[in-house]
């Protein structure tokens, strides 16, 4: 799962993106927006100079190989915040880092050296190019790059195997369907092999078996590619399977950022509380979150469950004993024991 | 050999690809140059096959040539600017006072006549004889008004002029002849003929404006109105004529049909200029041929090549200073 | 006054109609018992524009310079250079190349057999519209081989492929530069609609004088005349690009160039293609006019038959102009379509280029073996056109009373007093009456836009033509509208005429209207009723295409809706079809009216007294300045006509939301 992962960073500490105090204000441009003290403003004297607030004041840091998602409603910005990242949009305040470096501060070329090279990007709607068929599609960055055209059609052939498109090469984009679409965009935007994977609503369009299918997918090349990915969704369900972290996004604001089980078992304001209350916490929470130190009375009995197992996972296990029931790291040290009663408590929601 | 052929026509797009012009071997002098000599035709018949005939006889001496369409009354511009180099019809009976103007510029020549005589004025079916007892006396149609009529027109008669551009000749015509008709102008003269089939076909009057040499003629049985024949007088001196007050009192001038060209070519085509300068038809000779290509639909060019393969005696002689 | 389109309330048509009624009384009475200069229009009102016009345009022609070489030299050195891919395309379509002149002459190689082309052609209709299109053309190129038409029909492919190239590039590049900036949109966009309502033969006269009699001249109008689409569409297509295919490019690090041809061009594509379409179309439609001026092919075809009379061949010639507007036209579609959306080859299927080079080397070989696959046999060229003279001939013998007897009641009862209240009318009753019903639609700014192009008529001295001009336009919609409109409604509920429908309607589009004209001069002599017929025709198939889609167009929803509350055919089409359409019928009417402009110049060929004649006139006596400017008028008439229904549309849109709220 996508937790084996670890959430740390890298030996110089050095977050992948780093973003700090992001703002993007429509009807108004940066100098201005500087010099009238936008970030200290409030709401209604944004609002009385005619300037549309799309993302607030948003910080957070992607650490390497994190998946990072933002989830929101529509309208709550978070495609905007996407989009500054990769300086679609300019953001009109703040400080975005890739790797330390400071992004707004890249002149035109080398913006397009680092699109080029480090972020590839999935889209809503596909964005495929109607008029190329699926090798061509996939070798389109590449291409760009006036890489040699066998090169890039061999790596192009790569990616398409990875997504598990083998002999639709040839196909065009309206001969496929729209999950096939989708892997054909997955693999567009892993054809450069870069380091920041950006994914804007990438399942939102298809059909939930479909979408269920892929994010499966997503998954097993995750484990496979440990890119830094940034992921966008409106479906926390979506945000739980996939997430390291998750950031939540309230009118342009980001309201709380944490692991799936730190939102479901600590909701930061009634706005979160309400989003995650039909969570099935059983899917969400770690055995590990619910662990008590070990006490003279426990010992390591028949049932022994994983640190890194769901509730779900062991609650089979754990439903017939009466016992408290150790749990163990990969290693087989034991951590620490949960009861039989704290866990029906969590998994009724009491807790 | 299929292979050869084959070859030979992806030489022949490659060549019209790299737009090479095709060269011929010529006698000594001549041409004196390949630039194309720029033949005028216009929308009626005769003048594309004289011009037909000349080009041709100019393209077995070696010259370029080009047909280009051009309007009547609108040539002079484009004949003074050297955009048109010849033209194998003007017509006294309308172009008389432009080519006159034009000659003044000094940009246009004079080649002399064809040997045509043009005929143009009021026309009428051979049916309408009876039923207007006096013509072909152009007094008879005063009091044929009513015959001639319809229901828009009435009471007056109802006369098809030429287009607009032709002139005003008939309107003058019909004030200082005092003559119960009204002018309706189209626009080309495919419908004016078109009315007098649909009139011709029921037997019905009509009345409206020929010229020969033309296919017409030779088709439908008709003739002209004898106007009072036009003289120098008719058109500037009030006094001549049956209206001592008016000028315009007389038919169409009848007569030649002239050659012109653009002056500047003299020194790029000498030999060229004299050949067209010679150049001498008969109506009887080019109204054989108009049947052929207006009723018999051949073109042009078949037509004029039967011409010139049957009449050599007639054409070589012109040829002499090409060798 | 279009207002009264709305049926559905009464009570308001009849408090417009009052309105009418008390303005027009009241401007009569203003306007006739004021100063004369308002009845007539006073010297100090009128500027010689036509000799200013004229004069400076043939200074600019003849003697201006431009850093020292003279304007001439480049305008002439153009036209020599775009003459040469029109011949280059006419020696490898149909001529060939020969050796020798004038009586010597030989061929030394032939052009591309009828054998070659034509299979080529179905071949690639085949790989890209299936075999429905494959038959369509087969039908098409056996028709032009089997009439003899396919040698002229060369020449005339030749001039259109030129032209439609020319267009294409041309129309791209500004459209491109329109896409990317707001204030050459804004010029381009005003520049092509007025060059779109100006009548050909109006710039074919500063066409002459710039690039000289010929083929050259003929090819420039033509483009100017099919450009105005290709800009157009090329604007929309760029803009309907979604953002997120934008993105992309972005994203993978596209350059500006690379974004323009990789992504944004190529995602265009499709839509590019309908302006592409409308360009083949628009140059096809002015075949004969070309040919006019020097383009020969089928054009000269159509000519030559109607000169002699013979409306069997003109037909004949006609229809093959059709054949070939069907084949370029469906066959650019299809491979369009598929550029834009891609089909994979199956395995073993050869490419394109392969298979067509292939045939024309086979067809070549064959050609060259077997003499009648070359140019096919004069003996076993088929012609309809005695039938059809016949039956001319026929309807003029038993049925001329009749149809004179029709003509004398429209000329005498309907159109001359419609004509002779038109042309009495004061000027400033007209103007004012144009003022006042254009603020009503559209409000001053409106008002004033119209007003200031009526104004300019005025000042040319042209009102009395541009009234003519008005009057043969008003009854000829009215016409088209009345008879095309219902043709439309019963179409809309019979998909399957549809195709047919469809094909019948680009046939009466493309097919020369002069083919239609003679014998209209034959059976209703020539003037204003022959020039009324022979525009209603034309303009009538938008009428019918526009009902035809507006109607099609009604949401299933509404329509359940109805039948669920029990409508009567009749209370559906009142209460939720017309409305519906509303807005897509005015955008018909408009384009009825834009046709009807567009035919005024051939109507002139019959003979009327309005601005066509007048442009007429000025092409055959080369008068530069009035030609241009009795263009320009006629494209003040349809510029106004286009605002007023413009705006009638969107006020129609408007009130039917205050209504659903």
């Amino acid at each position: 799962m996508a937790n084996d992962i670890p959430a740390s960073q890298d030996s110089n500490d050095v977050p992948m993106l780093s973003c700090q105090g992001i703002w993007k204000v429509f009807g108004t441009n940066k100098s201005e927006f500087e010099r009238s003290g936008g970030p200290d403003m409030r709401d209604q004297e944004l609002a009385r100079r005619g300037w549309t607030v799309a993302v607030r004041d948003a910080s957070f840091d992607v650490a390497r190989g994190e998946v990072f998602v933002i989830m929101g409603l529509s309208g709550s910005g978070k495609s905007t915040v996407v989009r500054c990242l990769s300086r679609l949009i300019e953001p009109t305040n703040g400080n975005i880092l890739v790797e330390g470096e400071d992004l707004l501060a890249a002149n035109e070329a080398q913006l397009l050296d680092i699109r080029r090279r480090k972020m590839g990007m999935v889209f809503q709607h596909f964005a495929l190019l109607p008029n190329r068929d699926v090798l061509g599609n996939v070798a389109f960055p590449l291409q760009v790059q006036n890489i040699e055209r066998s090169k890039r059609e061999e790596r192009a052939r790569e990616m398409i195997s990875l997504v598990g498109l083998e002999g639709r090469e040839k196909f065009f984009p309206d001969e496929l369907s729209g999950g096939q679409q989708q892997r054909v965009g997955i693999a567009r935007s892993l054809a450069s092999n870069p380091a920041i994977w950006f994914l804007d609503e990438p399942f939102s369009a298809l059909d939930p078996l479909i979408r269920a299918d892929l994010q499966d997918e997503l998954l097993r090349l995750q484990k496979q590619l440990h890119k830094t990915t940034v992921f966008i969704t409106h479906d926390l369900d979506e945000a739980i399977k996939i997430a390291d972290r998750i950031a939540i996004m309230d009118q342009g604001r980001i309201v709380q950022i944490g692991s799936p089980e730190d939102l479901v078992l600590n909701p930061g304001s009634d706005y979160v509380k309400r989003f995650v209350k039909n969570v099935p916490r059983s899917k969400v929470v770690r055995v590990s979150s619910i662990l008590r130190d070990a006490t003279s009375s426990d010992s390591v009995g028949d049932i022994v469950v994983k640190a890194n197992d769901r509730l779900a996972d062991v609650a089979p296990k754990i439903g017939g004993s009466t016992q408290s029931i150790a749990i163990q790291d990969d290693k087989g040290v034991t951590l620490g024991y949960v009861d039989r009663d704290k866990f029906v408590r969590v998994l009724a929601g009491v807790v | 050999m299929n292979v050869k052929k084959i070859l030979n026509s992806f030489i022949a797009i490659a060549m019209s690809i790299g737009l090479v012009a095709p060269a011929t071997s010529m006698a000594a002098g001549v041409p004196e140059s390949d630039k194309p000599i720029k033949f005028m035709t216009a929308d009626w018949t005769s003048i594309g096959l004289q011009a037909e005939i000349m080009s041709l006889i100019l393209r077995t001496s070696g010259y370029n040539t080009k047909l280009v369409v051009a309007d009547d009354s609108g040539r002079y511009p484009g004949f003074e600017a050297g955009d048109l180099h010849v033209s194998m019809e003007t017509w006294q009976t309308t172009q008389l006072n432009n080519l006159k103007k034009s000659v003044a510029t000094g940009k246009v020549l004079d080649m002399g006549e064809t040997g045509l005589k043009g005929v143009e004025d009021w026309w009428y079916p051979m049916y309408m004889k009876e039923r207007c007892p006096g013509l072909p006396d152009w007094k008879a149609l005063k009091k044929c008004g009513e015959l001639f009529a319809t229901a828009d027109t009435a009471p007056k008669g109802r006369y098809v002029g030429g287009p607009v551009s032709w002139g005003d000749h008939d309107e003058n015509l019909i004030k200082a002849l005092d003559l119960p008709f009204e002018v309706i102008h189209p626009g080309t003269d495919a419908a004016m003929f078109a009315e007098l089939k649909a009139a011709y076909d029921r037997k019905a009057p009509v009345i409206l404006w020929v010229w020969e040499p033309h296919w017409v003629g030779s088709v439908y049985d008709g003739e002209f109105v004898k106007f009072p024949k036009f003289e120098a007088g008719c058109f500037d001196d009030a006094s001549w004529g049956p209206n001592p007050n008016m000028t315009g009192d007389c038919g169409k001038p009848y007569g030649w049909i002239k050659k012109m060209a653009w002056a500047g070519g003299e020194k790029v085509w000498p030999c060229a200029y004299e050949m067209i300068r010679k150049y001498d038809m008969s109506n009887a000779q080019i109204n054989k041929m108009l049947i052929e290509v207006d009723l018999n639909g051949r073109s042009n060019e078949e037509v004029a090549t039967e011409w010139l393969k049957n009449n050599k005696d007639i054409w070589k002689p012109w040829t002499t200073c090409a060798g | 006054m279009s207002l009264a389109l709305r049926i559905d309330n009464l009570p308001h048509i009849a408090r417009s109609s009052v309105k009418c009624v008390v303005a027009v009384v009241a401007m009569a009475l203003i306007t006739n018992l004021g100063p004369g200069w308002l009845s007539t229009i006073p010297d100090w009102l009128m500027f010689p524009v036509s000799d200013i016009v004229g004069d400076s345009l043939t200074w600019f022609a003849r003697e201006a310079t431009i850093g020292g070489i003279a304007v001439q030299e480049i305008t002439r050195g153009f036209a020599g250079l775009i003459d040469k891919p029109i011949e280059a395309a006419v020696v490898v379509l149909a001529d060939g190349l020969f050796k020798g002149r004038g009586l010597d002459v030989t061929q030394s190689v032939p052009p591309l057999s009828w054998l070659a082309l034509g299979g080529a052609a179905i071949i690639v209709a085949h790989r890209f519209g299936g075999s429905a299109l494959a038959l369509t053309t087969s039908i098409c190129v056996a028709f032009l081989v089997s009439f003899g038409l396919w040698q002229n029909a060369m020449i005339t492919l030749s001039n259109v492929l030129v032209s439609v190239i020319l267009a294409t590039l041309l129309g791209l590049v500004l459209g491109i530069w329109s896409f990317r900036s707001t204030h050459v949109e804004n010029v381009t966009r005003g520049i092509m609609n007025v060059m779109q309502t100006v009548p050909i033969f109006a710039y074919l006269i500063p066409t002459l004088l710039l690039f000289g009699y010929g083929p050259s001249a003929a090819l420039v109008a033509t483009v100017a005349y099919a450009l105005p689409p290709m800009v157009h569409n090329t604007v929309l297509a760029l803009k309907s690009v979604p953002a997120e295919t934008i993105e992309c490019g972005r994203m993978t690090g596209c350059t500006q160039r690379q974004l323009l041809w990789q992504v944004q061009l190529p995602t265009a594509l499709g839509k590019i293609a309908v302006g592409l379409n409308q360009s083949i179309m628009m140059t096809l439609n002015m075949v004969i006019i070309a040919s006019m001026i020097g383009a020969g092919g089928l054009g000269f075809d159509v000519l030559k038959a109607l000169r002699k009379l013979d409306i069997g061949g003109g037909l004949e010639a006609g229809m093959g102009i059709v054949a070939l507007a069907i084949i370029l036209d469906r066959t650019s579609q299809a491979i369009a379509k598929r550029a834009a959306h891609g089909k994979h080859r199956e395995p073993g299927q050869w490419p394109i280029w392969k298979v067509v080079g292939l045939w024309l080397v086979i067809a070549t070989g064959i050609a060259y073996i077997f003499e009648p696959a070359q140019a096919w046999p004069k003996d076993y060229v088929i012609s309809t056109a005695v039938f059809w003279n016949d039956l001319v001939t026929w309807i003029n013998i038993e049925w001329f009373d009749v149809l004179d007897a029709f003509r004398t009641f429209a000329l005498l009862e309907v159109m001359r007093p419609f004509r002779d209240a038109l042309a009495a009318a004061p000027w400033s009753m007209m103007i004012g009456l144009l003022a006042i019903g254009a603020y009503a639609l559209g409000g001053a700014r409106l008002a004033i836009y119209c007003v200031a192009l009526a104004l300019a008529i005025v000042m040319t001295g042209y009102w009395g033509p541009a009234m003519n001009s008005l009057y043969l336009i008003l009854i000829s919609v009215t016409l088209a509208v009345i008879m095309g409109f219902p043709v439309g409604f019963w179409l809309a509920s019979r998909p399957q005429l549809q195709t047919a429908a469809n094909l019948t309607l680009d046939t009466l589009q493309t097919l020369p209207t002069l083919v239609y004209l003679l014998p209209a001069v034959m059976l209703f002599r020539i003037g204003d009723v022959s020039a009324v017929i022979a525009v209603t025709l034309y303009a009538t198939a938008p009428a019918i295409r526009y009902a035809m889609i507006g109607m099609s167009q009604v949401p299933v929803a509404r329509l359940e809706a109805a039948q669920i509350s029990g409508c009567t055919r009749w209370q559906t089409l009142r209460w939720i079809r017309f409305p519906a359409a509303l807005p897509t019928l005015l955008v018909g009417v408009n384009q009825t009216i834009m046709m009807a402009f567009s035919m005024l110049i051939i109507a002139a060929l019959v003979g009327t007294k309005d601005l066509g004649q007048e442009i007429l006139i000025a092409l055959n006596r080369s008068l530069v300045g009035q030609g241009i400017v009795a263009g320009l008028c006629v494209a003040c008439l349809a510029l106004i006509a286009d605002a007023l229904l413009k705006a009638g549309a969107a006020r129609a849109v408007t009130h039917r939301h205050k209504k659903e709220d």
